[in-house]
């Protein structure tokens, strides 16, 4: 693999810095140690490295990025780079996160110990492009060198001159999507450097400045929502057609009466999941339905376009976005006059709406805001549900949301579920906090474009893959079914692709799914097992 | 844009091979993209899973649940395999030429 310096990123614009090699990525486990029994990683074709702009590390998460025809087209591009880094040191136009992005351009000490917590730069076998103080020392020079008088002189005299040419900022912004935002590294920071946080504001600099953004976040991602209530493409009509279908279906299945409830003024909990659920993942809302009636919990879904997916992609890539669909949330379940909100089982979700947003709910849109995790608790050790434990008598694991977990220090009430309901639970390590990203935090998980999954699968969920096949290093082969509890949907859709791409479920007996469903297929009432293993 | 030619004409598509402009589908487009996953023939039982998809596509502005598709054909998941080698979202929403499902799902 090649060392790489700082002052590549500027240079031959058209050749990729690195290429990614399978035998160069840290070992899995067996069955899963052999490159030759793999899929692989799908290169890119002689047609789309000539389309499009190709020059990081022969992935591609966006298909959109303009390449242009001349260089006066380039160096438009290069000016709305530099309004935008002068933007983002700007109070006016950045109040919302000038004053940690400061401190984290501030006091990086260079000590590297970031590096070693990154579960992407670990899984890549240590690939320097990957180092989380590689993007984020070349956006700091940028900085120093644009952003501050005599900067340039400065930056020549001291020998840390970036050039910002159409290659740097071509490469900064794929770059930008080789991070889960996860905060491992900000944790292990002694200065408490918050490298994800430099990553998502040079994303929001791409996003508000030069419209550059990933197809899945924003055209099809939070203007859909705004619009039509879903990033899914779900509409209020589709999304309640949904559920009715989804009640009788699981009426039938569980003989019990699945009512979910649409739109109840004044109820005391507005619940939001996120939308993709419903589709992919009907068990969840489903499970969400039984339990709160099961409780006698006074709760309602919201039919509002945007109320029935909490989904809150601007955190990821732009503060505009951000408000805009929180503010949404908070302006449904104020005309609801419901008491409080409780957010699915969806990890940026929390973030977004219970801390980042706080500072634009303010006055009647301040409605408390409930963590599941905390909810489902309440619910289990309520004393209203009879359980049976034995019914949950299979391998468990935990998966952490960075953002619950991590991010929020949510970390016990999932699992004093767990350990009450399930009798052969057991940790990965490490866990809790100092947890694995999933591989598809950041927004990763939804971005699909040209051969980024393959990236997904391979880099950015290799460390959790490999921790999560440790876990049940005591029941490996397929005929013990194991469980893998990931209670966001995000990291559940990207746990769905990883065990495809590896063949998990039939080579090692392993499915994904949320704590909700864990937390049904135990109760006493429901005489048919819940959870299904097979889809048949 | 990528562009892909389907028995004979030229059609915008993503990155993934997936039609961008819905109206311009046949059924000749259905054969062609069956062909290059190497199903050479289309039989009652893909038409009828495909026409649903695509009716309920025009009709919802989505793909239906997998769990509609099951139901509405009778096909289970493994049948739903065998007949669509890359399953219900990669290969049947594709020769229904209909978009990619996008957004957590």
């Amino acid at each position: 693999m090649k060392k790489l310096k700082l002052t590549d990123i500027a240079a031959n614009e058209n050749t990729p810095l690195t290429e990614l090699n399978i035998d160069e990525l840290i070992p899995l486990p067996p069955p899963y140690d052999r490159a030759g029994d793999l899929p692989g990683f799908r290169q890119l074709t002689e047609d789309q490295r000539q389309r499009l702009v190709c020059n990081l590390d022969g992935v591609v998460s966006y298909a959109g990025l303009p390449k242009p025809e001349n260089e006066a087209e380039k160096k438009k591009y290069i000016e709305q780079f530099l309004g935008g880094l002068k933007k983002l040191l700007d109070k006016e136009n950045n109040w919302t996160f000038l004053q940690p992005l400061i401190l984290s351009l501030d006091y990086c000490a260079q000590c590297q110990t970031c590096n070693d917590a990154c579960p992407v730069y670990l899984a890549s076998g240590r690939n320097d492009l990957y180092r989380p103080t590689y993007r984020s020392e070349i956006f700091r020079r940028l900085i120093d060198k644009y952003g501050k008088t005599g900067g340039k002189l400065r930056a020549r005299l001291t020998g840390k001159d970036i050039r910002l040419n159409w290659a740097t900022i071509t490469r900064l912004y794929e770059l930008s999507y080789r991070c889960n935002l996860c905060r491992r590294c900000a944790q292990a920071c002694p200065m408490g450097v918050d490298n994800a946080l430099i990553t998502r504001e040079l994303r929001k600099l791409f996003s508000q400045e030069l419209g550059w953004a990933p197809k899945e976040l924003h055209e099809k991602g939070t203007v859909l929502q705004l619009e039509v209530g879903s990033p899914t493409g779900l509409n209020p009509r589709v999304a309640i057609d949904n559920l009715e279908f989804l009640d009788e279906e699981f009426s039938e299945a569980t003989g019990i009466d699945v009512k979910t409830v649409w739109d109840k003024q004044g109820a005391d909990v507005l619940l939001i999941h996120s939308a993709g659920d419903i589709i992919s993942f009907p068990e969840s809302p489903i499970s969400f339905t039984i339990l709160c009636n099961a409780a006698g919990i006074n709760w309602t879904l919201s039919s509002e376009i945007g109320g029935y997916d909490g989904v809150n992609y601007g955190l990821f890539y732009d503060d505009v976005q951000l408000a805009r669909v929180a503010i949404r949330h908070a302006e449904i379940a104020r005309k609801l006059g419901v008491k409080k909100i409780v957010m699915g089982e969806c990890g940026h979700q929390h973030k977004a709406f219970i801390t980042v947003a706080d500072r634009v709910l303010t006055g009647d849109l301040n409605i408390p805001r409930e963590s599941v995790m905390t909810f489902l608790e309440n619910l289990v050790f309520s004393g209203k549900i009879e359980f049976d434990p034995s019914k949950n008598d299979f391998p468990v694991t935990l998966h952490d949301p960075c953002n619950v977990v991590r991010n929020l220090g949510i970390v016990e009430p999932q699992r004093r579920i767990l350990r009450y309901l399930c009798p052969q639970f057991r940790e990965m390590t490490p866990s809790g906090v100092d947890n694995y990203c999933c591989g598809g935090g950041g927004g990763l998980s939804v971005m699909s474009d040209v051969n980024f999954t393959d990236w997904k699968v391979n880099v950015s969920g290799r460390m959790k893959f490999k921790q999560v096949l440790e876990a049940f290093a005591d029941v490996p082969g397929p005929e013990v079914n194991k469980y893998v509890c990931a209670p966001c949907l995000n990291c559940k859709l990207q746990f769905r692709d990883i065990f495809e791409h590896y063949g998990a479920k039939e080579r090692s007996g392993i499915i994904c799914g949320g704590l909700a469903e864990l937390i049904v297929n135990a109760m006493v009432d429901i005489k048919t097992p819940f959870i299904k293993w097979f889809d048949d | 844009m990528a562009q892909m030619e389907l028995a004979g004409n030229t059609y915008e598509v993503d990155e993934n091979g997936f039609m961008q402009e819905t109206s311009r589908w046949t059924e000749d487009v259905a054969k062609a993209y069956a062909k290059l996953e190497k199903v050479n023939e289309l039989t009652e039982e893909h038409w009828k899973a495909l026409n649903y998809l695509r009716t309920y596509y025009l009709a919802n502005g989505i793909c239906p649940m997998i769990r509609r598709l099951i139901k509405e054909t009778g096909y289970n998941l493994s049948k739903l395999y065998q007949l669509f080698p890359k399953g219900p979202a990669q290969s049947a929403c594709k020769w229904a030429g209909v978009p990619k499902p996008t957004g957590c799902v």
